[in-house]
């Protein structure tokens, strides 16, 4: 038996992870975990939602990983007044030797890193066109559909306050991001750092480590990562354990209403893969979809009105899930 | 390590080595939890050959859990899941081994790496050497809890005894009678009703051996030996005597002298002797026809048995009148009826030799019931002499009685039987009765045996006359009332009998005394 050869070398991936997240700490202070789960949505091909507080770093982020990668950013602030065609493009009027004729003006979505700040102020109208985008990967416009450029990485931010005039994104559309991740508030030497490092002349400026075709070969790779019958049973149980009518975990049942979709194990399955390739490993660990399980899974367990007065968030269900869903059963 | 199966191989080596530990220390549990069970069943209802059932439990309980730790050992793959959790590979040796028959673009990799980590690895610590705290202390908790049942007294052991004892009992008592039928059936010259007797006596064999306890096969003699009665004849005792009375008025004649001896000695002797006699008659002197018909005369008299009194007559005045020819006629009757008596007394020797088998059956049963019912105390020895002399028949009973002298009081029974021919044979003597307690034991019984001491002045070789048909010999109860008395007074003396009641006996026994003698 020959074994088939990977297109690119597995570890190739593993390095371009770590220079990617070396290259980022550069200009990041602290917030490992967050520049650990865009590597891993970025890697998988999935998009991402950023929920935090303004001036966290959020929108520095997407622009070093742009600087990072040697691709294409686009950046658009989402308000009331912006509309579908403002992010996807337009048929303009053009005038050339006297004949007129509409021409395609391409939105800012045709970029390979497209950062949509504060996408819940913008209408639902223009969150569909947007998500449509992320999730076809094509725009239509008139009668004619384009496709993004590849690989495609949105990266939307959303502040958790502040809420009043803003369109919260309903839970189909929360299920397209791969990843939802917090940015917490950095630690007091974090923020020490961060301001010995804006408040200077020099800002550090960021070689490119990788282009796209590395990161589509990456994406690829990541997908042949095997994960053992059992791995996937028990990332199938973490799955069931969200729906309070299938699990036998009392809070589940109590503040949960509806729990994760289909897409959410597909998510926790992928992102796992790609997190045991940036910890040097050829097949999916219990541990990797524990470490993104939160992640991949907190946008998608929508909580009772229950759990907001009795300050339960989705996170702490999803550490009730993880600790009390056994490894060993799934072992066999 | 070279290969997957290689690590396979020595992750299943430290799980068999594991888990044999385990399971051994799980049969312990086992057969410890059976033996336990067991003992405890035990105690609470009375069960045979504890120790074999114990026994036979330890090695099925050990097979058993062999069986399951047989049933029970890992897969390769549940070997490699365990290995993956307990030593951190973060399950390469799983997916590697789940996939080893695979050849995508990261098997390879994959399986390198496996391999690399597992040679890291100590493959043996995901299979440590151990028993759990908790089975350990459960086990040798049910272990001491199991050897202390052993040590300590059951209290279901008496009964089991009173139970084995109860079974030899009846086993003895069936013998006896077992005894009986054997020798009835090894009988020269068997009555006409053997076949009914033998009948009798096996189904009552039967009915002892299945009989559940001592008392209910008690309850089987009586309605046997009613039944064996029902074989004898109640004329038999006229008939013998008369035949008797025709014996002694023949003595005295010089015809019928031998005629008298061979009636004497036997009825078909002087059957025989009667037709020889008949035949005779021609060649008697007057005077001795004169003297014959004289004593057939007197004894047609004393005939009880009206049947052999009108023969007897009849030859007596045939003779006087000179009529030979009917005088020979009438003897030759008297000669069939004396067959007859013949065939009658073997009828009841054997009926009596059948009952002295179940008399010896009751004894064995009714002591034990005895027993049973607590009324024999154990401490003080107590004796008897019992005695008993058969006579005529053959066959004789005795029964004897002890009080011990030791501290306490105490009773015993002796039983014995004895079987003679001819002039009949001296009783058996009874077995030394034993028996005394701590004062307490004269607890409600259902059967009372009233002592029979020997009677002052009886000698145990008195003869008893218990032939066959023939009433069972009155004391006058002048002679015994005292012993009873006596006995009956000891017995009371039992501290269960309540002072009320024991006076109550004596006054019984004290107006007894003052009666006249019949």
């Amino acid at each position: 038996m020959i074994a088939e050869e990977p297109r690119i070398d597995p570890t190739r991936v593993t390095e371009l992870a770590q220079s990617l997240e070396a290259e980022l700490a550069r200009l990041i202070v602290g917030q490992k975990e967050l520049v650990r789960d865009t590597v891993i949505a970025l890697i998988a091909g999935g998009h991402m939602l950023l929920e935090g507080v303004p001036g966290l770093g959020k929108t520095v982020l997407v622009r070093a990983l742009g600087q990072s990668l040697r691709l294409s950013f686009a950046r658009i602030q989402f308000t009331p007044d912006l509309m579908p065609a403002d992010i996807v493009g337009t048929n303009v009027i053009h005038e050339e030797k006297g004949r007129r004729e509409f021409h395609y003006q391409a939105g800012p979505l045709f970029a390979n890193l497209v950062l949509a700040d504060e996408i819940n102020r913008a209408t639902p109208k223009t969150q569909s066109a947007l998500l449509e985008a992320m999730q076809e990967r094509t725009v239509t416009v008139g009668t004619q559909t384009r496709p993004l450029p590849v690989p495609f990485f949105v990266l939307a931010t959303q502040n958790p306050i502040e809420l009043e005039g803003t369109y919260p994104l309903p839970e189909a559309q929360l299920d397209r991001f791969f990843f939802k991740a917090l940015v917490p508030f950095p630690s007091e030497a974090e923020l020490l750092e961060i301001a010995r490092r804006t408040t200077g002349n020099s800002l550090p400026k960021l070689a490119p480590v990788a282009d796209a075709e590395a990161i589509l070969a990456a994406q690829e790779v990541a997908r042949e990562v095997p994960i053992a019958e059992h791995v996937l049973a028990y990332a199938g149980r973490l799955i069931i354990s969200t729906h309070p009518a299938r699990t036998e975990i009392d809070r589940v049942r109590k503040y949960v209403r509806y729990g994760a979709s289909p897409r959410g194990l597909q998510t926790l399955v992928l992102a796992g893969k790609v997190r045991a390739l940036l910890e040097g490993r050829y097949n999916v660990a219990f541990d990797d979809l524990d470490a993104v399980a939160h992640a991949a899974l907190r946008h998608r367990i929508f909580m009772q009105f229950e759990a907001e007065a009795d300050e339960v968030t989705s996170d702490q269900i999803i550490d009730e899930i993880l600790e009390k869903t056994d490894k060993a059963k799934a072992a066999g | 390590m070279s290969s997957l199966e290689a690590v396979v191989r020595e992750l299943r080596w430290s799980s068999v080595r594991t888990s044999a530990i385990r399971y051994l220390l799980h049969a312990l549990l086992a057969a410890s939890a059976w033996v336990l069970a067991v003992l405890l069943a035990s105690r609470l209802m009375p069960i045979e050959q504890v120790v074999r059932i114990a026994a036979y439990g330890i090695p099925i309980a050990f097979a058993a859990v062999a069986v399951a730790w047989i049933a029970t050992r890992p897969r390769p793959a549940q070997l490699m899941r365990a290995a993956d959790l307990r030593l951190g590979l973060k399950e390469r040796l799983s997916t590697a081994w789940e996939r080893r028959g695979l050849a995508g673009p990261m098997d390879g990799p994959l399986r390198r790496d496996a391999l690399e980590k597992a040679a890291r690895a100590k493959l043996s610590a995901a299979f440590p050497v151990g028993a759990r705290r908790h089975e350990v202390l459960l086990t040798a908790a049910v272990a001491v809890t199991a050897i202390g049942l052993i040590l300590l007294p059951n209290p279901m052991d008496q009964v089991l005894s009173q139970r084995r004892a109860d079974r030899a009992a009846q086993s003895r008592a069936a013998t006896a009678v077992g005894a009986a039928q054997k020798k009835l059936a090894a009988a020269s010259s068997p009555a006409p009703v053997d076949p009914q007797v033998q009948k009798i006596l096996q189904d009552t064999t039967a009915k002892i051996s299945t009989a559940p306890d001592p008392r209910t096969a008690l309850q089987a003699i009586t309605p046997a030996e009613q039944q064996l009665l029902q074989l004898t004849d109640p004329q038999t005792p006229a008939r013998a005597s008369s035949a008797q009375n025709l014996a002694n008025n023949l003595a005295g004649t010089n015809a019928g002298k031998s005629a008298s001896q061979a009636i004497s000695a036997s009825p078909s002797q002087g059957a025989q002797a009667i037709r020889q006699l008949a035949s005779q008659l021609q060649s008697l002197s007057p005077q001795d026809r004169a003297e014959l018909a004289k004593a057939l005369a007197a004894a047609a008299q004393q005939a009880k048995d009206p049947q052999m009194a009108a023969s007897l007559q009849q030859a007596s005045s045939a003779l006087q009148s000179g009529d030979l020819g009917a005088a020979a006629l009438a003897l030759n009757d008297v000669a069939g009826q004396l067959d007859s008596l013949q065939q009658q007394e073997n009828t009841n020797q054997e009926v009596a030799s059948a009952i002295n088998g179940l008399e010896a059956a009751r004894q064995q049963l009714a002591g034990q019931a005895d027993r049973d019912s607590g009324t024999s105390p154990s401490g003080a020895s107590a004796s008897g002499s019992p005695s008993a002399a058969a006579t005529g028949t053959g066959s004789g009973n005795g029964n004897g009685n002890g009080n011990g002298t030791q501290p306490g009081n105490g009773n015993g029974n002796g039983n014995g039987t004895g079987n003679g021919n001819g002039s009949g044979g001296t009783g058996g003597q009874g077995t030394q009765g034993s028996g005394a307690g701590q004062g307490n034991a004269a607890a409600s019984t259902e059967r009372v045996y009233v002592p029979g001491q020997p009677v002052p002045g009886q000698s145990e070789t008195d003869p008893a006359p218990l032939g066959p048909g023939q009433d069972v010999p009155l004391t006058p109860y002048t002679q015994v009332v005292q012993a009873y008395q006596q006995a009956a007074l000891d017995a009371s003396d039992q501290s269960l009998i309540p002072g009320s009641e024991r006076d109550l006996i004596r006054a019984y026994f004290s107006s007894l005394g003052e009666q006249p003698a019949p």
